[in-house]
């Protein structure tokens, strides 16, 4: 049994607890590396256009189909264009759903998830019952459904990204919340004519925030795995524009002549979605030790 | 045979934590003689567990015993691993936890986990059932036949203690350890459990080690005592000298603490200055020094001695060397901790009546209408405070006393409106003010504040102090006010070190946070705290400072306080009016020396006489506690609900409901057959 | 009890319900004819009048929906715009390749998962543990259908060892079991680390609770106190997860299906969502999410069978 509290003087300073957090981050080889890869991420699909080698458009036909080569990093897809270049761009489309689509499902699922946990029981049955019918259904069904009546676009990628995202985040400001609602601290507000905004905005809402963003830093790769898997389906992001899913949709039709498409659009893959699952973990582990890993 | 069954001998042991190395047990040594009860006795952060844990080998993973050893039957406990370590867990040495509520594994029946710990006996399994049904029989399990195949959460706490004892004793264990075997249950509860114990260590002959801060258990069950405080043994000797003859600085404060043990009323309770010592620095001299009255220069650098004296031995300058001291001890009854006066002589009630409840009614809905209509249960709710009379004039203290469940807390919610009333009068300064909408209720929370149980727990845990006792002014817009100033003036009210304005309440000690809930509560000048459970989690030493505080504030600004607890020794010295509660109902109600000196209702004899007295020589008789268990508030009996468990009760009583009768001014009383001046009752109402 | 399962049946329902008010509001937020959104604009007249009668297009929306729901609850799904079989038919003889395959992932998934999980727990800073972590990490992190065309890529293109595609000869089991092992493979990896790391994180958390203490005071094995006290309690948080969990799974599927051309119930979807075949597509998803409504049912069941607290409060 750890020695119980100790009374008195003798306690680390806020400043001194952060600066040994920030230790523990840095000696942890995942977090570390996790964020290189996400500043990896961010830095290439901002920087893309200038360090792309090629138009990622710009056909060259007669150097189609050509394998990996100084002069094309990544070879080359059927058209000629440059595989390199379209993966940097890939990127691009890669950050602008992540970023929308976790903003947008982070507010709303805080929101959503507080009023859950704080509100009237119909009312959080009620939620309950959505948030976890959308979050456990299967979301390729849904994407399928929709896009069977709407046709593929970029808007209905990201409607479903925010759709199926907004559970995770809502059931854990609910549970968190639920959490606080019948704590003593909430009773004692309460006891002193603390109106309720001023309890959610206060007093729980801090104390909520810090999984949620945690939430999303791991929530990251479900957003950009559902745009690369609707547009290796062609339901998602059309061509010509290029995105890590359309780059593995043309390299799966031609996969047993052009191997390296499917290689090159699936490695920024796997190195976003890894790069911000170790860091998730890292930061996870050092702020709320209760919910992983221990050490 | 050897006298000693167990030896600690020079057992030291270090945590690793994120602060560093917590030197948490320092060269503790002592003998457990053979046939007989040991009790282990400190506050928080003693060790004292850790000691326990360490017999059994199950300390946590940061920990690491750096030197010492644990001799057991000729061998060394702490070198013992994997199959040795476990022919000793369980078959020699058994243990009782504390919370029988978390200790028993929630999936599995009684008999499964009563089978599992036979599982090295060569029995078939039906022989072990019968073993374990006979030893539930023992512990008092009534009808234990079918009860062993019940699961732990179908039992009461109490009942779930009894089976935990039941378990560490199916094997026959030479050795019975319990880790603060009552703490968990309540005051009648208690009582049952001790005479238990006591019986079983008498017909098994097992040797007992027990663990706790309560001194009346200690006195009341163990024969020979060991004081620990910061990671070492401080003294040692027989349950008599420790009590009576105390020579360790320490343990006479800490008796003298003990607000049980404090003969005359006195609302000034005499504390252990300062704080426990930071372990992760290097230590040096005394342990104590720097919180003992009687500490010299030297204390602070050499390291005391062990003398042995009467008993046992302890470890102190003033009774040995060159430091030594021949007067020390003083004689039994000398104070050795000063106890000041009140800043104020107390403001004796004087006022008007400030707030007044009548058959105030609390309903709680059970479960859902349709989960309701499908069971057929016509009223789905439970009443958890039934026809509730309460007053309190301005001015004084009324302690609301009653065990879990009993609906205390519940009805001081009531009163500040954070819990709907479902009929009755709740009147404050002579206004209705039961279920007012919030609206018009606001204004009224300047005048009525409330203290909540867990000190760190209510507090918003990422709020500054400053920010903590400086909200209830932001909130009422109490306007044109310097904050900052305003914090620190309520944290001197407080005596909160104004260094600790800027803190979290994750880095404040119990009785800091305690302060800092007393500041928030005094900020806007309210004439009414609801004080529920104000010491609870605090040790003997600092709960006195937290009362003396109260009773300061009382004085000075006219305060009435409305004190919610279970803890009657307390009781007697802070409350001049007692309302004691069972079940929900008000059963009894009358100044507070009344109440201690001649009780009506027999429920608040068994209470006044449950709680064991720190004191060896005033040991209950056997057979004195009262039986059964309070019961569920979903069964509540037709009658008098105490009725099941009363001893006087007749048939009259299990019809209805008694009603509340005066027995004298301002004593009322929910009894039949009282125990006291039944002739002079008069019906009230 | 049974007020549990009713309630539990209740909401199963209402999804259900909710599903099919969805896909009809679907077909009739988009303007235009529905008749033409749902056969096509080269349906003939004759098509579009029959569809129109048969989905009585002409009578006020919400009588639609009952025709629609009362259609559905009776095993009507409607008929495949191109062949003209009733859909229910269609379903049924692809439905086995979706089931195989969806057990097969899960299952080796569970039986390599779970005791990983446990093995990191009990010893936790192991080289078990760690690689076990790292394993976890890495897999979840993969998307299925990445693992699905790498699998492909690897195994079938490069070294040849499994067929790459179809679902085998009908009756020829070794070569069906070929056909599933890496579809399976590539849709169990995932939930391999994502079970491991649950039944680690509840089993770390389980170990430290003061019942397990108290089983360790009685000097049971640890074998008994891991798998018989431990174990048993850790389950019923991983079950619950397994349950939501399904929804994923049913994603990967269809994803592995298409991937591999294997003639699931989730490749019928998608080819229909490209032929614009709305019958199909209405009561694949359908049939989907009756499938996952069922799995969450049955997980909560489970559960209340296993801990005897759900049990008594029902």
């Amino acid at each position: 049994m750890p020695p119980g509290p100790a009374d008195g003087p003798g306690r680390e300073s806020a400043g001194r607890e952060r600066r040994d957090k920030l230790r523990r981050f840095l000696s942890d080889w995942q977090g570390v590396t996790g964020l290189a890869l996400v500043v990896l991420f961010f830095a290439s699909a901002i920087l893309a256009p200038w360090l792309a080698p090629y138009d990622p458009n710009a056909m060259d036909i007669p150097a189609r189909m050509s394998g990996p080569s100084l002069a094309h990093l990544a070879g080359t897809d059927q058209l000629g264009r440059d595989t390199f270049s379209r993966v940097l761009h890939g990127g691009r489309v890669a950050l602008y759903i992540a970023s929308i689509g976790v903003s947008v499902s982070l507010v709303l699922g805080l929101v959503l998830g507080m009023v859950a946990g704080f509100g009237p029981r119909w009312l959080d049955s009620l939620l309950l019952l959505v948030f976890d019918a959308v979050r456990s259904f299967p979301a390729i069904i849904l994407a399928l459904a929709t896009v069977a009546l709407t046709g593929p676009s970029l808007g209905v990628v990201l409607a479903i990204v925010i759709v199926t995202t907004i559970p995770s985040y809502a059931r854990v400001a609910r549970t968190a919340t639920m959490a606080l609602r019948h704590t003593e601290f909430i009773l004692a507000e309460r006891s002193l004519g603390a109106s309720t905004p001023r309890i959610l905005l206060h007093h729980v809402m801090p104390n909520v925030i810090g999984p949620l963003l945690i939430l999303a830093a791991m929530e990251v790769p479900v957003v950009v795995s559902i745009e690369a898997g609707l547009s290796f389906l062609g339901i998602g992001v059309l061509p010509p524009r290029s995105s890590w899913g359309t780059i593995l949709n043309e390299g799966y039709l031609v996969i047993r002549d052009a191997p390296w498409m499917v290689v090159a659009g699936g490695i920024p893959l796997i190195l976003t979605t890894l790069g911000f699952t170790f860091l998730g973990e890292a930061l996870r582990d050092i702020f709320d030790p209760r919910m992983g890993r221990e050490r | 045979m050897a006298e000693n069954l167990l030896t600690v001998d020079g057992l030291s042991l270090d945590f690793r934590t994120g602060r560093g190395r917590v030197r948490a047990l320092r060269d503790v040594s002592f003998p457990v003689r053979r046939g007989r009860i040991l009790g282990i006795v400190g506050e928080s952060g003693s060790g004292k567990s850790t000691v326990l844990w360490s017999i059994l080998g199950l300390l946590a993973r940061n920990a690491e015993v750096t030197a010492g050893r644990i001799d057991f039957e000729g061998r060394d406990l702490l070198t013992l691993g994997g199959a040795d370590l476990r022919a000793v867990r369980g078959e020699k040495i058994s243990v009782v936890f504390q919370d029988p509520m978390t200790s028993q594994i929630p999936v599995l029946p009684y008999a499964r986990q009563m089978e599992d710990i036979l599982y090295r006996r060569p029995l078939s399994r039906a022989a072990k059932r019968d073993a374990a049904v006979d030893l539930l029989r023992r512990v008092g399990i009534p009808d234990p036949d079918s009860r062993i195949d019940a699961y732990p959460h179908q039992f009461s706490g109490g009942m779930r203690q009894r089976a935990a004892i039941a378990m560490s004793m199916l094997t026959g264990p030479n050795l019975l350890l319990a880790d603060e075997p009552t703490t968990a249950l309540d005051v009648t509860t208690e009582a049952q459990i001790v005479a238990l114990m006591r019986d079983l260590q008498t017909e098994f002959e097992t040797t007992i080690v027990v663990v706790s801060h309560d001194l009346g258990l200690i006195a009341e069950l163990c024969d020979d005592v060991v004081v620990m405080y910061a990671g070492e043994v401080v003294e040692t000797g027989e349950v008599r000298d420790i009590f009576h003859h105390a020579r360790h600085p320490y343990t006479r404060a800490l008796l003298e603490c003990d607000p049980a043990r404090i003969a005359e009323v006195s609302r000034r309770l005499p504390v252990i200055r300062g704080d426990l010592p930071d372990l992760t620095r290097p230590l040096q001299g005394c342990i104590f020094a720097p919180r003992c009255q009687r500490a010299m220069p030297g204390c602070a650098t050499i390291p005391p001695p062990v003398v042995p004296r009467g008993t046992g031995a302890a470890k102190c300058h003033l009774l040995d060397g060159p430091l030594a001291d021949p007067d020390w001890p003083p004689p039994a009854g000398t104070a050795t901790v000063p106890r000041q006066e009140a800043a104020a002589p107390p403001a004796r009630p004087d006022g008007g009546t400030l707030l007044e409840l009548r058959d105030v009614n609390v309903r709680f809905r059970t479960m859902g209408p349709i989960r309701a209509r499908l069971r057929g249960v016509a009223d789905p709710h439970v009443d958890a405070v039934l026809d509730a009379g309460l007053t309190i004039r301005a001015g004084e203290t009324l302690a609301l006393v009653g065990e879990s469940g009993s609906g205390k807390t519940t009805l001081g919610r009531a009163i500040l409106n954070l819990q709907p009333v479902d009929g009755g009068s709740v009147r404050f300064d002579g206004a209705e003010i039961a279920n007012a909408p919030e609206r018009r209720f606001k204004p009224l929370r300047r005048d009525m504040a409330m203290m909540f149980q867990d000190p760190v727990g209510s507090l918003s845990p990422r709020k500054s102090v400053r920010a903590l006792i400086t909200e209830p002014l932001l909130i009422h817009g109490v306007a044109g006010r310097d904050l900052d100033a305003e914090a620190e003036r309520l944290a001197d009210m407080v005596r909160l070190p104004r260094g600790f304005l800027s803190r979290y309440p994750h880095e404040l000690s119990g009785g800091q946070a305690r302060r800092v809930g007393v500041a928030r509560a005094l900020a806007l000048n309210p004439r009414l705290i609801v004080a529920d459970e104000p010491t609870a989690g605090l040790d003997v030493s600092v709960q006195g400072e937290i009362l003396n505080l109260m009773s300061d504030l009382q004085a000075e600004h006219g305060l009435s306080y409305l004190f919610i607890t279970h803890n009657l020794p307390v009781v007697r010295h802070v409350a001049d009016r007692i309302a004691i509660m069972y079940l929900g109902r008000i059963v009894e109600a009358g100044p507070a020396a009344e109440i201690f000196a001649a009780p009506a209702h027999p429920y608040t004899a068994a209470l006044v006489g449950g709680v064991p007295h720190p004191d060896p020589d005033r040991r209950r008789p056997p057979g004195s506690a009262i039986g059964g268990e309070v019961p569920s508030l979903l069964r509540r009996p037709r009658g008098c609900d105490f009725a099941a468990r009363c001893p006087h009760a007749r048939e009259a009583c299990r019809e209805a409901k008694p009603p509340h009768a005066r027995i004298a001014p301002g004593h009322t009383h929910a009894c039949l057959f009282p125990l006291r001046g039944a002739n002079d009752t008069t019906r009230i109402r | 009890m049974i007020a549990y399962l009713v309630k539990r049946l209740g909401l199963a329902a209402l999804v259900v319900v909710a599903v099919l008010l969805a896909l009809f509001s679907l077909l009739h937020m988009i303007p235009g004819n529905p008749a033409i959104l749902a056969l096509g604009t080269r349906a003939s007249p004759e098509a579009i009048a029959e569809y129109s009668a048969r989905m009585r297009l002409d009578e006020p929306v919400w009588v639609q929906f009952a025709y629609f729901i009362g259609n559905a609850l009776q095993g009507d799904l409607g008929a495949d715009v191109f062949s003209n079989r009733p859909v229910t038919a269609v379903i049924a003889e692809r439905i086995g390749f979706s089931l195989a395959l969806i057990c097969a992932g899960m299952g080796w998934a569970v039986l390599l998962g779970i005791p990983l999980g446990c093995l990191a727990a009990v010893r936790p800073g192991s080289w078990l543990d760690r690689v076990t972590g790292i394993l976890s990490v890495g897999t979840i992190a993969v998307p299925s259908f990445l693992v699905s065309i790498w699998a492909l890529l690897l195994f079938s293109i490069q070294l040849r060892w499994l067929p790459a595609i179809g679902a085998g000869e009908p009756g020829d089991l070794p070569d069906q079991l070929s056909h599933l092992v890496l579809p399976a493979f590539a849709i169990g990896l995932g939930w391999v680390g994502y079970l491991a790391r649950m039944v680690r994180a509840s089993m770390l958390e389980v170990l430290g609770e003061p019942y397990i203490r108290s089983a360790r005071a009685f000097g049971l094995t640890p074998r008994r106190v891991v798998l018989g006290y431990a174990l048993r309690v850790a389950i019923l948080p991983t079950i619950t997860l397994i349950g939501m969990g399904f929804g994923g799974l049913i994603s990967s599927a269809v994803f592995a299906e298409i991937i591999f051309a294997r003639p699931g119930v989730g490749k019928l979807i998608f080819d229909a969502v490209s032929d614009r075949n709305f019958p199909l597509v209405q009561g694949g998803v359908l049939v989907a999410t009756g499938f996952y409504i069922l799995v969450v049912l049955l997980s909560d069941l489970v559960i209340a069978w296993l801990d005897p607290r759900v049990r008594s409060s029902l």
